[in-house]
């Protein structure tokens, strides 16, 4: 049988929906699974790791795993994934998990492959989906040996209903530090707002909006709805928006059941974020907006107009 | 300070692509550099001119890379190596990591710049994997390069909380996003310039190692087959009176979609 492990994604302290879905995902391949979960106190987590549907919970506890290192948290994941025998070791999309998947594989001697979306496991052959060239296509990869470090991309697994696990629990002793790439500060990003990978809906405004004041008038949609509110590289590039907020193939993947890209042209780097979504409304004045090619409905309009009626409407058909 | 740059010839992804057979149609595919890497050619050119530094690119596989490889002396770089063999049309990133080893081991650099993925591969592996095998420091996802002393760099990097200042002690790999810089276009003087300069062209035998030593014999893995990825239809697409097909396209979403 198959042994995955899954490298628990823990963000300000909070297990994220992926480890779950990863592990299902390990689960319904008919693996035995293990998490590894790495940080600074975070015991409080391990019954949520085992419920998630992990049977050996592999914990490196400590001070010093406060703040993100791929080289620590590499040698964590390597300790474990020893320890474990593990075939599979798998992250959550994240910049964490594809900056250290490499350093594992490297460690293991091990095939890497980043964002893949499904797997095939027959007897010892391993043979996993990807998509390349900016999405354009898709590659089946064959593995030529019985160990793969993956990244799994954003929303490519769902979490079953009911999964379970066992509580059974090995610590790691903590790592060494990295004493040739220190950690001297983390400027963390603006808290309390709604995490884009995790929202049912995200809203995402591009240049067509212009400045601030245009920026705004989107946002206050997006409070409207409890919508996560992304962003295209050119109002990050602005200034308007912040770096976490960009959606694409250097930003964030998301998946909601609806997108709304409002100004937003529809470069080839965004859809590669966004265009997993299950529904996408697009806003653009521009009839021939490549956004258009993807988007279920489509407005043809003025942002400056339509964003105050979608307002209403939505106000008018919510009560 | 010496500066290696690594720079791959990619497929151009504005282009159509179709898929037949399970493998991608060539005609009518046009070949560039990849966009990451000319975020690393900006930086480093940066460096040279902020800090000092003597600056090298190199590039592996790819056929003839000369117009590529021009248009980064165009841009400021200094010296150009490119490996060229046959055996390297399987590779992956771990043999291109191992490739740029050997450079590497060749050359005495303090800093090594690298793209954050290439635009073919999507893989996003090659600098990390180059480090590891040369047992150096690396930070992934850099937005901000900045020389503190002879031995030691601080950069920014976009990681899952926030911005991480971290800082390295050199020799290092660091692999650059988008965001680092707007990488600047070759002017006329640079372009005529860089027609004159020579291209360090060789084999694996010339850079002393052999497809075996790299790890082409035994890949990890390898794409077997390509297929066509699934492409979203053009759903519905209103034109009119905003207020009219505003609240249409609202209904639609509620009753229909069901997504709100
Ligand atoms: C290596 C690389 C990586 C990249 N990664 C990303 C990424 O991760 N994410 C990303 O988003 N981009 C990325 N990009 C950039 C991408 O190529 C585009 O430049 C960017 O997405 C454009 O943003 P935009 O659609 O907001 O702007 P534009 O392309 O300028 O489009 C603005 C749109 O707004 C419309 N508009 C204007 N005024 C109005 C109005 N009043 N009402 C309604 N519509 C209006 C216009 O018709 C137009 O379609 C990347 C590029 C490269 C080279
Ligand atoms: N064949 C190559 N020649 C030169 N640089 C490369 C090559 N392959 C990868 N790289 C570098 O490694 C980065 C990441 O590549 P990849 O791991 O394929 O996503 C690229 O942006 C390049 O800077």
């Amino acid at each position: 049988m198959a042994k995955i492990l899954v490298i628990a994604d823990i963000r300000q302290g909070v297990l994220k929906g992926s480890t779950a879905e990863l592990l299902s995902k390990a689960k319904a391949v008919g693996a035995e699974t293990a998490v590894v979960a790495i940080g600074s106190n975070i015991e409080s987590l391990i019954p949520d790791l085992a419920n998630a549907g992990s049977d050996t919970q592999y914990i490196a506890d400590d001070a010093g795993l406060e703040l993100f290192s791929a080289g620590p948290y590499a040698s964590c994941v390597v300790d474990a994934a020893r320890q474990f025998d593990a075939n599979l070791v798998w992250f959550s999309f994240s910049e964490s998990g594809k900056a250290t998947a490499p350093r594992v594989a490297a460690q293991l001697d091990a095939a890497c492959a980043t964002e893949i979306t499904d797997v095939v496991l027959e007897g010892d052959q391993i043979e996993v989906v990807r998509p390349a060239i900016a999405n354009k296509v898709m590659q089946r990869v064959k593995v030529n040996t019985d160990k793969l470090v993956a990244v799994v991309r954003a929303g490519a697994f769902e979490a079953t209903e009911g999964i379970s696990g066992t509580e059974n629990v090995v610590r790691l002793s903590p790592p060494a530090s990295d004493l040739k790439a220190v950690i001297r500060e983390l400027i963390s990003d603006a808290s309390g707002e709604i995490d884009l990978s995790d929202a049912d809906i995200v809203i995402s405004v591009g240049r067509g909006a212009k400045d601030q004041a245009g920026v705004d008038l989107v946002k206050e949609l997006a409070n409207d709805l409890k919508a996560g509110f992304g962003s295209s590289r050119a109002m990050v590039d602005g200034g308007f928006m912040a770096h976490n907020k960009q959606v694409g193939q250097t930003g964030k993947i998301v998946a909601p059941s609806l997108y709304m890209a409002i100004g937003i042209s529809g470069a080839i780097q965004h859809l590669a974020g966004m265009t997993g979504s299950k529904v996408i409304l697009a806003v653009n004045k521009d009839p021939e907006a490549p956004i258009f090619n993807v988007a279920d409905y489509g407005i043809v309009g003025d942002l400056f107009e339509v964003v105050p009626i979608l307002r209403e409407e939505i106000k008018k058909i919510r009560n | 300070m010496k500066i290696l740059t690594t720079v791959k010839k990619v497929v151009d992804v504005e282009l159509n692509m179709h898929v037949e057979d399970g493998a991608i149609v060539e005609d009518g595919l046009q070949y560039v550099i990849n966009a990451w890497d000319e975020n690393a050619v900006e930086a480093s050119v940066q460096l040279k001119e902020n800090n000092g530094a003597e600056t090298t690119l190199v590039s592996v596989g790819g056929g003839d890379n000369t117009d590529m490889i021009r248009k980064c002396y165009a841009m400021g770089i200094e010296n150009g190596i490119h490996i060229e063999d046959p055996a390297l049309d399987k590779a992956d990133s771990s043999v291109f990591a191992k490739v740029l080893q050997k450079v590497y081991e060749k050359g005495d650099y303090d800093l090594v710049i690298t793209g954050k993925q290439a635009q073919d591969t999507d893989s996003g592996q090659t600098g990390i994997m180059l480090a590891e095998y040369l047992g150096v420091p690396c930070v992934s996802n850099v937005i901000i390069i900045e020389v503190t002393d002879e031995q030691h760099i601080k950069v920014s990097r976009l990681g899952d909380a926030g911005t991480e200042i971290v800082e390295l002690e050199l020799p290092a790999v660091v692999t650059v996003t988008d965001s680092i810089n707007e990488p600047r276009l070759p002017q006329m003087r640079g372009i005529m310039m860089a027609k004159k300069k020579k291209i360090q062209a060789m084999d694996l035998a010339a850079l002393g190692t052999s497809y075996n030593e790299v790890g082409g014999a035994g890949l990890k893995s390898e794409v077997v087959e390509f297929m066509a990825s699934e492409t979203r239809k053009a759903g519905q697409k209103f034109e009119g009176d905003a207020a009219e097909i505003t609240a249409q396209v609202v209904n639609l979403l509620a009753n229909e979609a069901k997504v709100l």
